[in-house]
This record gives C-alpha cells, sequence and structure tokens, in this order.
C-alpha cells in the first residue's frame, strides 16, 4: 500500500511537471501546477502516514524513507511560498527534483520491504530527525530558485529574451528574496536539528553524521553572514545555494 | 434597420482634419444625440479618440444616411464638401467587422494597444446613458467587446512591447518587479531619457535622481519629474543608491567606466543594476555589462525588440481577423 501512495505522488509529480513545462514552452504559466503538486503533497502524507502506523515513529528509519520525506518536505514549503510570493513556475522546477527523491526511493533495496516496529523511540533523536529533514526541504527549494535565478540572469545577460521561459520567470530581486528567506528558514530548521541531535542518546558512528551537519550548517551559517555583512552578488548567493545543498547530501551517507 | 459607420482616422485624414470632428470625452452622449438628429437615425454612438472620429448609427436606409451626415456634419462644422474624401463608409457586416478591429486594436497606429477598448467602452457607456442606443447597438456594441477580448486574450496581438520606453520598463520590471521599490538615475536630460524616466515613474519607480551637465536643465526636468537634481560630478555618488541608470547625454565618449561601477558595488552590496544607454555614441562602456550584477542594453538592442514585437503583432493580424469572422458568423447581430 505504501509503494504505491509513492508511485502514484511520483507519477503526478512527473506529470505536472511535464504540464508545467509544456505550457512554459508555449508561453503560458499552468494554472495546474499547484493542483498537481498538492495532488503529490496528499499521496506522500499517504506513504509517510502508513510507514509511520508501521513503524509506530516518525517514518526516517531507512534512505527511501528519508528521501520521501526530503520529497516532502520540498513539496511543503513549495505549496506555502509557490502562492504566496506567485511562484507558481516554481513547481515546475520543483517537480523533477521531487521525481528524483522518489524514484530513488522506490530503487529496489533502497526502501525496506518489511519496516520493523521501532520500540523505546527517543524524542529528542525523532526531533533531530524530523527537523533536519525539513531543513533539508527548505534548501532544496532554495537550490531550486537559485536554479530560477541562475536560468533568468543568463538569458538577461545574453540577452535572449523570446522563450516562454523567460516571460514566465519571476523577477530577479523576487527570486533572490525568495531564495535568501529559504535559505534562512532552512538554516534556522538546522540549528533546532542540529541541537536535538547533540541532546539525543547517540553511538560512536553517530558523529561523522553529526559533523557533516555541523560542518553544512557552518556553510550555510557563512554564506549568510557574508550576504548579511558584506553583500553578495545573485549568481554567487545562487551558486552557492546550489553547491552547498548538492554537497550538503552527503550527510546521509553517513546515516 | 441597418447598422453603419462613418468614420476617419490618422490613415484617412491628417491632424488637422481628425481636429475639426474630435468630441470631447464629456461630450459624447450630447453628440450622439446631435447625430441621430442630424442622420435622422434612431440609434447612435460616437467614438472620439486622438487618431479617430466615428460615428455608428442604426438607420432604415445606409445609403441615404451617409449621404445625409456627411452633408449635415460639413454644414455644421462649417468644412467644404471635399472633406468626404477622408471619411470611410461600411455598412452592415462591414461596419461590425470594423468595429470589432478597433476594439481588438487592429485599427491602431500601434497594433494591439489596449487604451482604444477602453475608450471605445466609455463612448458607449456616454451613449447608452444619454439614451440614444437601442436593440441594434446595444447589441452589436457588447458583442464587440466580447469579441474583442477574445481576440485579446487568444491571440499575443498585445504581448511584447513595442517602443524603447516600454522594452526598457518591462526589462526594469523583469529585474526588480513592481518598481515602487526602485530608485532611478538619468544622466543627461535629453528628451528620451525624459520619455523613458517617465514610463518608469507611471509604473511607480520611487524617486528620481537628474544629473545633466547643465543643472539648470537638471532642476528643471528634476521638478517636472517631481525628483531630486544632482550635480554631473556626483553622479557616481548616487549610483551607489539607485537601481535603474538612464543615460543619454551627447558625450562623444563613454562617460560610465567599468571603475566608476566597481568603486559602488561594494557600497551597493552587489544589488542587481540596470543599465539604460539610450546615447549615440554610447554613454556606457560595454566592459559595465560584464559585471556580474550588472544588466546593460543599449538603443540598437532595445529597438531591435521593440521592433521585433511589432513585427510579431502584424503577424497576429490574420489571426485576430480570423476570430472576429468567426464569431459574427455565429451571431447573426440585428442590423448586418
Amino acid at each position: 500500500m505504501d509503494r504505491w501512495f509513492l508511485i502514484a505522488a511520483t507519477l503526478l509529480a512527473a506529470a505536472g511537471g511535464i504540464w508545467g513545462m509544456i505550457s512554459v514552452h508555449h508561453g503560458k504559466r499552468s494554472p495546474w501546477t499547484l493542483a498537481w503538486m498538492f495532488g503529490v503533497f496528499l499521496c506522500q502524507i499517504g506513504f509517510l502516514g502508513v510507514r509511520g502506523q508501521l513503524r509506530a515513529a516518525c517514518p526516517l528509519m531507512d534512505h527511501g524513507e528519508i528521501l520521501t520525506f526530503l520529497a516532502w518536505s520540498l513539496t511543503l514549503f513549495y505549496l506555502l511560498i509557490g502562492p504566496a510570493y506567485r511562484i507558481s513556475l516554481l513547481g515546475v522546477f520543483t517537480a523533477p527534483l521531487v521525481v528524483l527523491f522518489q524514484a530513488l526511493a522506490l530503487t529496489p533495496g533502497t526502501l525496506t520491504a518489511n519496516p520493523a516496529r521501532l520500540v523505546g523511540s527517543n524524542p529528542w533523536h525523532e526531533t533531530h530527525s524530523a527537523t533536519s529533514v525539513l531543513a533539508y526541504g527548505a534548501l532544496a527549494l532554495a537550490a531550486v530558485a537559485g536554479v530560477m535565478f541562475l536560468v533568468l540572469d543568463r538569458q538577461l545577460k545574453e540577452q535572449h529574451l523570446k522563450s516562454g521561459l523567460f516571460r514566465n520567470l519571476p523577477p530577479v530581486r523576487e527570486l533572490l528574496i525568495s531564495l535568501e528567506r529559504l535559505l534562512w528558514l532552512g538554516s534556522g530548521l538546522l540549528t533546532v536539528g542540529i541541537s536535538a541531535g547533540l541532546l539525543m542518546p547517540r553511538t560512536a558512528a553517530a558523529w561523522g553524521h553529526l559533523i557533516a551537519a555541523m560542518a553544512v550548517w557552518f556553510a550555510y551559517a557563512l554564506l549568510l553572514g557574508i550576504k548579511q555583512v558584506r553583500g553578495v552578488t545573485g549568481r554567487r548567493l545562487s551558486l552557492s545555494a546550489v553547491i552547498l545543498f548538492l554537497l550538503s547530501l552527503a550527510v546521509f551517507a553517513f546515516i | 434597420m441597418e447598422l453603419i459607420c462613418l468614420g476617419l482616422n490618422h490613415r484617412t485624414a491628417p491632424v488637422e482634419v481628425r481636429e475639426r470632428f474630435a468630441v470631447g470625452t464629456t461630450l459624447l452622449g450630447k453628440a450622439a444625440n446631435e447625430l441621430i438628429a442630424l442622420a435622422e437615425a434612431t440609434e447612435g454612438v460616437v467614438i472620439s479618440t486622438c487618431n479617430r472620429t466615428e460615428f455608428y448609427l442604426a438607420a432604415t436606409d445606409a445609403e441615404a444616411s451617409f449621404g445625409l451626415i456627411e452633408k449635415r456634419l460639413a454644414e455644421k462644422i462649417q468644412v467644404d464638401s471635399s472633406v468626404s474624401a477622408h471619411f470611410y463608409r461600411k455598412a452592415k457586416t462591414a461596419a461590425a467587422q470594423h468595429l470589432c478591429r478597433v476594439v481588438s486594436g487592429l485599427d491602431s497606429m500601434m497594433i494591439g494597444e489596449t487604451e482604444i477598448f477602453g475608450q471605445v467602452k466609455q463612448a458607449y457607456q456616454s451613449a447608452l446613458e444619454a439614451g440614444s442606443t437601442g436593440a441594434v447597438l446595444n447589441r452589436v456594441f457588447q458583442r464587440a467587446f466580447s469579441i474583442g477580448k477574445k481576440v485579446r486574450t487568444e491571440t499575443s496581438i498585445q504581448e511584447g512591447a513595442t517602443s524603447v520606453g516600454n522594452v526598457a520598463v518591462d526589462l526594469a520590471e523583469k529585474i526588480f518587479g513592481h518598481l515602487k521599490n526602485s530608485e532611478v538615475m538619468i544622466l543627461g536630460a535629453g528628451e528620451m531619457s525624459r520619455t523613458t524616466a517617465q514610463s518608469l515613474v507611471s509604473r511607480g519607480a520611487k524617486s528620481i535622481f537628474v544629473a545633466n551637465r547643465s543643472f539648470d536643465r537638471a532642476e528643471e526636468l528634476a521638478t517636472e519629474m517631481n525628483g531630486t537634481a544632482v550635480r554631473f560630478d556626483d553622479w557616481q555618488k548616487v549610483l551607489q543608491r539607485v537601481d535603474v541608470v538612464i543615460s543619454s547625454t551627447g558625450a562623444p565618449h563613454a562617460i560610465v567606466h567599468r571603475q566608476d561601477v566597481e568603486q559602488a558595488r561594494r557600497a551597493r552590496k552587489y544589488r542587481p543594476l540596470f543599465f539604460i544607454d539610450i546615447a549615440v555614441p554610447r554613454d556606457v562602456d560595454p566592459a559595465v555589462g560584464e559585471i556580474e550584477e550588472v544588466y546593460l542594453y543599449d538603443i540598437d538592442t532595445l529597438e531591435q525588440l521593440a521592433e521585433e514585437a511589432r513585427t510579431r503583432r502584424q503577424l497576429q493580424i490574420e489571426q485576430c481577423e480570423r476570430i472576429i469572422d468567426l464569431e459574427l458568423e455565429k451571431l447573426n447581430l440585428p442590423g448586418t
């Protein structure tokens, strides 16, 4: 049952992404992106709900669950931010990443077939897992906004202004504002996640994961500090958001 | 009852003729009633803009009405009968087609412009309130408005900016979104920079700074635009705070160099900066455009973008006319 929810979410995200891209190619903005992504969100909740019941805990025990939780978090932040800032195109850019995460989760061996019921879970551990993955959702969406900025910046610089994509991309300043806010949100959640991680009982092997997470946190804090104090160009901020997110995924290798 | 249209526009009559037939916005309803009396018709609407004056009537005999209105209008306005050569006459379906073309912006000087839609609507509203419309013109005008909307939404007849000023404004909005938080500096108080800056102000630009070699001229333009005049030697200082720079000096060489912008970057915290260089020879060294957060557009690029938009609109005309014909065929309007 859980897998069917995940398959449905992946298919909906793929369809929404393709539909959105076709619309953009024709110079229009699809009004349905939000609806597609809301459908994805509901299916993800279905998946996480079933897995949560089986685990009797927050379903973040294997790589498949972590990837799906990450995709859910990414979708959640898109649904919160996309309509508020009228950046429906963010959904078109978010959908492929959601498809990628969920397709990886569906790869044989990634998702435990018969998840074991967790006995005696620790609240700090659950707080650490949940807020960290939520943070990654926000940081992933920041990376998506960064990619959108880089595309728009290139088009403006090279004066390629005829494509449907150019017409539908949000303004430079709005993208940069959204990107910065998402970085602050992601870093804030990561701070909570790491603090909870320091308070939870852990094995010696968990230190590698925690140190990697702290390195990620420090890198994002440094980026935001530089942005705040000295300022940074939109291109460098966007590139940093994309590169840092890709590098930060390495944290999961230590789980 | 037949629908007829008698009119003159920018293509058929020079401005000295058009101005004789122009009717003020507040007098459109009264003029419609006078028109009914002149043409011995039952319904009438008068449309008057800077580029056209058109009389729409519901009359029993189109041919007789045309002759009657032309003769009596010439008498009333005191022009000789040669003015008839400037009029176009359209009856029944041709008149309805023409109205739809006008409403859709296909008959405008700037194809696809949106202002005409509101102007025709206002003319019809005035006639309606003056009681000069009836079953024929009410239906024809209401259908023309819905066809006009359909044409504008289903084609790209109004897409893209068709003047240098509007292209610059569209680009500024693509970079900064709403311009209400954007500050603009004008270098050189020429006509082109004034027009472009006015376009930015009309879209909400927060404040304007004007720097000109002649400070008096800078003050004059700044007062006109509710902005601030700046000594020409101080423009680099103002660069630290503005988002858009419009440059149009008559200098024979570049006046904005890469170094000038590099010096301001830190103070600007590397925020995006949009240069609109409409001067020939160019005022802004092309090397300025290589700076990461700078978007530099010169007059050739802006002109080319405007020309492309105009061409795209021209190519849409046929599709728009097809929509108009199809819709009119479906409707079976009275008087056509």
